[in-house]
């Protein structure tokens, strides 16, 4: 054996994986050959060094996500019913029925803002840059199971900045960033077929929508045919008001 | 595949998240991609779950998903080739025989670094050996690792091999 065969069994032998006889012949190796011996206590020393790395667990907000997207859903029914009382203290009895929980539209809500923060602190906020919304929506072209309906191109008050391919639930979403001063503003478009939508509690000119807030967050939801949008910002509600408003007003 | 075969794969499938993470965060090098290479991961799994074959390693299975995927989205966002297979140009040949023969500034070196460093030097690996660095780590058999790799089982040693080789010296110009 020399060293060329001996170094890449060093690893195996200092983990006990190595067959008897290869680690019989590495043995007479390292006692004629120093530097595979040095070499050997790199390896190890390695191992311990990497054995340092920090031991990251999935964020568990992800792992719901995936639990709640893929495995069956159970529908929890509670049934509790009093046993009347004994006559001295009256008669009664009480049936408590939970009612079987429901699709909520909550985790479609929750979701976009989350996304939204994705956005925010990733290094890099858009996929592809805006050279105009004749550049960005192509792009999405193979990287999306639909045609993102987004005929708004952003004007002085809302400039397109570019475009992301996000998740939003079971499902791929266009994320067409836009800026609003100094702010950040996600527009969502996804398919919107099995979703639990919202109801709706805004409505402005034509558009008829759901305004949600979470940690600090202003969301607007909105629904064109089969397409659902969700405006994301720390912006004031109305305006995402009023870029609900010029979307829907683009909208055919 | 019946629905309750369904559901116990996908029970299995998901206890490999955080793993499945880790390896995510090794290629990416940031939380937000690395959440979004796992979603993408289990989406194309769970989508091509009927073609999983029960005798073999489901996390395997998705560890090669994974790479698969995070290589499909880097070609698409690089628009440069990038090594798909277990490709030798992609590991150094240089075994380090001469690493042998240092002194013992290199040993207490390694033995100093700490997680940052040591992060900050599998970064900058290629692909496959940071791959197979972060594979080994996980404590994939050889076999498993080869069908990530989709390379010979007999050649995963010497790759493992050149790439430790290669985050050594990493390390060792860092402290320069």
């Amino acid at each position: 054996m020399d060293c060329t065969q001996a170094r890449p069994s060093l690893l195996a032998r200092n983990r006990g994986e190595l067959e008897p006889n290869l680690e019989a012949e590495l043995d007479a190796h390292l006692q004629t050959c120093s530097a595979c011996r040095r070499y050997d206590q790199l390896e190890s020393v390695l191992s311990e060094a990497l054995a340092r790395l920090p031991r990251r667990t999935a964020p568990a907000t992800l792992k719901r996500t995936l639990e709640a997207r893929y495995l069956p859903k159970h529908r929890l029914y509670l049934r509790a019913a009093a046993i009347a009382l004994a006559a001295t203290f009256g008669a009664g009895l009480l049936a408590i029925a939970v009612v079987p929980q429901t699709n909520s539209p909550k985790p479609m809500l929750t979701e976009a803002v989350n996304d939204h923060l994705r956005i925010l602190y990733a290094e890099r906020r858009v996929e592809v840059e805006s050279g105009g919304i004749h550049q960005v929506k192509p792009w999405f072209e193979g990287r999306l199971d639909f045609a993102p309906l987004m005929p708004f191109a952003g004007d002085d008050d809302f400039p397109l900045q570019g475009g992301s391919v996000a998740w939003l639930l079971d499902r791929k979403a266009a994320a067409f960033v836009f800026r609003r001063r100094l702010h950040l503003v996600t527009v969502f478009v996804f398919r919107a077929d099995g979703l639990s939508w919202p109801a709706t509690n805004t409505s402005v000119g034509r558009l008829r929508g759901t305004e949600f807030t979470a940690r600090g967050f202003h969301a607007l939801f909105f629904r064109s045919s089969e397409q659902g949008y969700a405006i994301v910002s720390d912006v004031d509600p109305r305006e995402l008001q009023a870029l609900g408003t010029r979307l829907v007003q683009s909208l055919p | 595949m019946r629905d309750h075969q369904v559901g116990s794969i996908r029970r299995d499938a998901l206890t490999h998240a955080d793993a499945l993470y880790r390896l995510a965060r090794h290629l990416t090098g940031n939380d937000a991609e690395a959440e979004d290479l796992v979603q993408d991961t289990y989406a194309r799994a769970f989508a091509a779950e009927a073609e999983w074959d029960p005798g073999s390693s489901l996390r395997a299975w998705l560890f090669r998903i994974l790479r698969n995927a995070h290589i499909d989205s880097w070609r698409r966002k690089r628009r440069s080739p990038l090594t798909g297979a277990c490709d030798t140009d992609s590991f150094s040949d240089d075994l380090g025989i001469d690493e042998g023969i240092r002194g013992d500034q290199e040993l207490a070196r390694l033995r100093q670094v700490v997680a940052s460093e040591i992060e900050a030097a599998l970064a900058a690996l290629s692909l496959d050996e940071r791959t197979v660095i972060a594979l080994d780590h996980e404590g994939l058999t050889e076999g498993e690792v080869a069908r990530v790799l989709g390379c010979a089982v007999g050649t995963v040693k010497s790759r493992l091999s050149r790439a430790r080789a290669q985050l050594r010296r990493r390390l060792r110009d860092y402290s320069r």
